[in-house]
């Protein structure tokens, strides 16, 4: 593509430093998991799988863990349901006010994260949602909404709604539609919606802090609050963990961003979580 | 918008429906009872939480109340002061390696990429914890330092402003490499290829062709980047010391440990009115460029 163009070894040679700072720090997570002594040291002096046993076997963590998937499997399921269906809604319809309601279904994505939560702590006390991990998947369901509106929205760019038109007229109902027209075509979109909205959920820590209760208290909760008094080796568990969902997601993506020779498509949508 | 009924297609599709003699047409209203049920989660889930927020602001003279806090001004400026340094440092670095991922091969690219993308999935407290480990006393970083005779002693490089602006860089990188390539992929080749063939050199094409091509998604990155930044809550806690405390852990601290809801709810509006105020700018040079939509 690029015949004559010199191979900029200066600028490449430049970027190691960049790259190193970028990604090493999310993996040194991964042997520090395997620290032998009860204090964290890195490089660790010794490896063993203490603190991994230690956590899994740990009343707290465990019931963190618990408190994060299902607060993770709330906002999954009702992020993928209303994203895809108004993501359908609006495929190919123009008519006054759709750029309101678009705006409305993207308009989580752009509050920050302490207002989001300081909302939803005064809303579900008022209305007496206060205890449970319910509260939590619900808020964190508003986030992921835009993410699965927008994955769907482009997985659908490429259907012609003529297409729609020509299923009814030759007459399917509207569930045909739905099942035979836009459900394969939205498949990779619901799909990579529900990565995303499960990635939202398992690392966002400011609303979750705001919601806890000691019976939901979610695993970055547990870390944050950890991390301010001891660095300890479970919180290293729990971010090797954290760190390989994140690479599972990484992967999927990279596949369908091959798979689909664009990188330009997903290039808006590259940002599951939006809070330090 | 995506996509757009063309009138042929429509007027086509109309009329092969006019002649069938048994039309069972999809029922009008199919899409608002699509669209119904995120429209009433987002009113009952978004806009109510959001209205009784800017309801509880207007108690107690909350506005004026904080507006005369000093605590609130030094976390204004805290804000400000962070999210710059970070803003300047990210697109620097967000530029270079923007440009060597534009200048690598389709397979060298995805590599690259991948490596910018792990760290995005990857959520902030995991990253903070990664730092704390390095630049704790007994860190990698002062195990370096006194190794390389830097110094004796350990430095004290955790809880400090320093800290908390290396975590917002690392978090924020990713965020300025993919505008900024945008920008990059954007650029026609053969303005290069032109400027190199009448005997301009790699320098200066840089500066005179690729520079000014790319200041609009420059902008764009170094706009998205400082909107994340002032929200920031974790990091501040986790790396920083108690001076480098944000406007939200201001908001946190109204919040939680005085319980002033009202002031913490005025607070927290003028938060979302100035992130408001520049992702309209934000959204005005992405419209501008015309290249790289917000979604």
């Amino acid at each position: 593509m690029r015949p004559a163009r010199p191979r900029h070894v200066s600028s490449l040679i430049a970027s190691v430093p960049v790259f190193v700072f970028l990604v090493v720090p999310t993996l040194i997570v991964l042997p520090v998991a395997f620290t032998g002594s009860r204090y964290i040291t890195f490089p660790p002096q010794q490896l063993s799988t203490e603190a991994v046993t230690g956590f899994f076997r740990d009343q707290a963590w465990m019931s963190a863990l618990s408190a994060s998937l299902q607060a993770a499997g709330v906002a999954v399921v009702i992020a993928v349901l209303l994203g895809g269906t108004a993501a359908v809604a609006l495929h190919g319809r123009t008519f006054p006010g759709k750029a309101a309601i678009t705006g409305l279904l993207l308009a989580p994505m752009i509050v920050p994260a302490v207002v989001l939560a300081l909302a939803f702590y005064q809303f579900f006390i008022s209305v007496g949602m206060v205890g449970t991990v319910l509260p939590i998947g619900l808020a964190h369901a508003v986030l992921a909404v835009p993410y699965a509106f927008l994955t769907v929205r482009a997985s659908l760019a490429g259907l012609n709604p003529a297409l729609v038109r020509s299923a009814s007229s030759l007459g399917a109902g509207a569930f045909s539609v739905m099942r035979f027209v836009y459900l394969p075509v939205i498949r990779p979109g619901l799909v990579a919606g529900a990565l995303f909205a499960f990635s939202v959920s398992i690392d966002e820590t400011v609303i979750a802090l705001f919601l806890q209760s000691p019976n939901a208290t979610t695993l970055p909760v547990k870390m944050f609050t950890d991390i301010q008094y001891n660095l300890t080796p479970k919180i290293a568990v729990s971010s090797a963990m954290l760190v390989t969902v994140a690479t599972l997601g990484l992967l999927v993506q990279v596949c369908f961003t091959i798979r689909r020779r664009s990188v330009a498509r997903l290039l808006p949508l590259t940002a599951p979580e939006q809070t330090g | 918008m995506t996509s757009t009924v063309t009138p042929a297609a429509a007027t086509a599709s109309a009329s092969a429906g006019a002649g069938a003699p048994r039309r069972r047409r999809r029922p009008r209203g199919t899409w608002l009872l699509l669209l119904a049920p995120v429209l009433a989660f987002d009113a009952v889930l978004f806009l109510t939480p959001l209205g009784k927020l800017v309801a509880a602001s207007t108690h107690d003279h909350a506005y004026q109340r904080v507006l005369k806090d000093p605590l609130v001004s030094r976390s204004l400026l805290n804000t400000f002061e962070i999210s710059a340094l970070s803003t300047l440092a990210t697109v620097v670095l967000g530029y270079l390696l923007a440009v060597v991922i534009w200048r690598r091969g389709p397979l060298a690219r995805v590599i690259l990429f991948a490596l910018v993308l792990l760290p995005f999935w990857t959520g902030v407290l995991v990253k903070n914890f990664a730092w704390a480990v390095l630049l704790q006393d007994n860190g990698l970083v002062n195990t370096a330092l006194q190794g390389l005779g830097v110094t004796d002693a350990p430095l004290a490089l955790l809880h400090d402003r320093f800290a908390v602006v290396l975590g917002m860089v690392h978090y924020l990188l990713p965020y300025a490499v993919f505008p900024i390539f945008a920008a990059l992929a954007a650029i026609d080749d053969r303005l290069e290829l032109a400027a190199r063939s009448l005997g301009a050199g790699e320098a200066s094409i840089f500066r005179r062709i690729i520079l000014p091509l790319t200041v609009p998604g420059v902008s764009a990155a170094g706009l998205l980047v400082f909107i994340i930044s002032t929200g920031f809550f974790i990091t501040p806690v986790v790396l920083g010391g108690p001076g480098d405390m944000m406007i939200a852990n201001q908001i946190d601290f109204y919040a939680r440990q005085l319980t002033d809801f009202a002031g913490a709810s005025a607070l927290a509006l003028l938060l979302t009115v100035i992130v408001s105020v520049l992702v309209a700018i934000y959204q005005r040079i992405l419209r501008a460029g015309g290249e790289y939509e917000a979604g």
